[in-house]
């Protein structure tokens, strides 16, 4: 009954995996005046248990894959992830470093890949456009089991 | 009739108010906002999230949080004792608190840490508030204060204080440091999730309609004057939210000391002794 209000409030968590912040201002630019994510009913919430939406940045560095585990299980279900930006994508110039992983897919299952150097506002809201569609899918998938 | 009716709607009209106010705080920043039925998309999502429970009093304390604040508007609504509905919205912000220590999380200690120090700032004040009218009227029924003339006059200096204990109890800057989302993630709500979370976020709905109602019973008798002052207050609230910064808790709770309750007292002598 309530199925199509699933993807007009998603509310984001936004991680930093280790990203030279470039991603993460553009992540804020969104949340700004100018282009306005708010009026998609998207809430910086900050807090894992209320959200839907996972935004990473940054190319998962040694330190921050447990973290990225932890925050991932702690989001309840349904739930989608999007890769923000080259290096949470596949690493982006920072692949191959003996302190890095390679992109957040190596750990958590990624739904949405936005690439970009770092990707810019629009590009990040149309990826979140995208997960949207992606999320109101998995919720449907997880009522029929 | 339309009081029972109104009991029964208070929780979606308050919605309806936060989605206006959202709005409103983004036309203010010149943007778009979300739509005003913003919060119901986000109750019928909550309540389609999958829950997790942390344990079952912090599940309980939650839900008695929501339903004894439904109490206190309903008593506002067909008139109780203005000094029971100040102590009954007193017992509903401690079941908050005890939901906050009944986790082991740290930040739902510092939120309710902060909490009961907010309690601290504004409780006296609405005591206060409540003695006032106690002293025009004498009596405490709500009946009674909506019956006679509007009380700007007599309480000019209580109206202010009131003012100044708005933004405490809805979470709004320069006195949101109960909440401060940026700091401590949420306080005593950051450990509920799904519908449970849904109940929390209701009840700040219910916040809403009690600060209005209150000040709604600063007009008396006069419904257009008390539409006029709720207008007032949600403007002035919002364009304070967004023009100022977050102040620390110990400053929160001098500042409302101090300026609220001299301010309070004051008025209270003035009733007195003028």
């Amino acid at each position: 009954m309530f199925k199509k209000f699933r993807k007009k409030s998603p509310w984001i968590l936004h991680y930093n995996a280790g990203s030279c912040n470039g991603c993460d201002i553009e992540i804020l630019a969104c949340l700004s005046p100018k282009y306005d994510l708010e009026r998609f009913g998207v809430i910086n919430t900050g807090n894992p248990k209320q959200s839907d939406v996972f935004l990473v940045t940054g190319p998962v560095t040694y330190r921050s894959r447990s973290r990225i585990m932890e925050l991932y299980s702690q989001i309840p279900e349904p739930k989608v992830v999007v890769a923000v930006g080259s290096c949470a994508c596949t690493g982006g110039v920072f692949r191959g470093m003996y302190n890095v992983e390679d992109g957040v897919d190596r750990y958590i299952p990624v739904d949405v890949y936005i690439a970009g150097c770092a990707s810019s506002p629009e590009l990040i809201m149309d990826g979140i456009v995208k997960a949207l569609e992606i999320l109101e899918t998995k919720g449907e998938k997880l009522e029929k089991n | 009739m339309i009081e029972i009716l109104f009991f029964l709607i208070a929780p979606f009209v308050g919605g309806l108010i936060y989605g206006l106010e959202r709005v409103v705080r983004a036309r203010m920043q010149r943007r778009i906002g979300p739509p005003i039925l913003q919060p119901f998309y986000d109750m019928f999502k909550l309540i389609q999230k999958e829950p997790f429970i942390v344990n079952q009093y912090h599940i309980i304390f939650g839900i008695f949080h929501f339903i004894t604040l439904w109490i206190v508007v309903g008593m506002l609504i067909f008139g109780g004792n203005l000094l029971y509905v100040v102590f009954i919205h007193l017992f509903s912000t401690i079941f908050i608190i005890l939901a906050g220590y009944s986790t082991k999380s740290i930040y739902s200690h510092i939120g309710s840490n902060r909490e009961l120090l907010s309690i601290l700032a504004y409780e006296p004040i609405l005591i206060l508030i409540a003695s006032g009218f106690y002293l025009i009227n004498g009596s405490f029924e709500i009946s009674a204060i909506r019956e006679s003339s509007h009380y700007l006059q007599t309480m000019p200096l209580l109206f202010l204080a009131m003012l100044l204990i708005v933004p405490i109890k809805l979470k709004k800057s320069p006195f949101d440091a109960t909440e401060a989302h940026q700091e401590i993630v949420g306080g005593v709500e950051v450990e509920y999730s799904g519908v449970f979370f849904e109940f929390l976020y209701m009840a700040k709905w219910i916040e809403y309609i009690f600060i209005y109602m209150l000040v709604f019973l600063f007009a008396g008798d006069n419904i257009i004057l008390g539409i006029v002052l709720c207008l007032i207050v949600f403007i002035l609230v919002n364009l304070v939210d967004n023009a100022t910064a977050r102040v620390k808790i110990n400053h929160l709770v001098k500042i409302a000391l101090i300026i609220g309750l001299v301010l309070s007292v004051l008025n209270i002598f003035g009733i007195v002794y003028v």
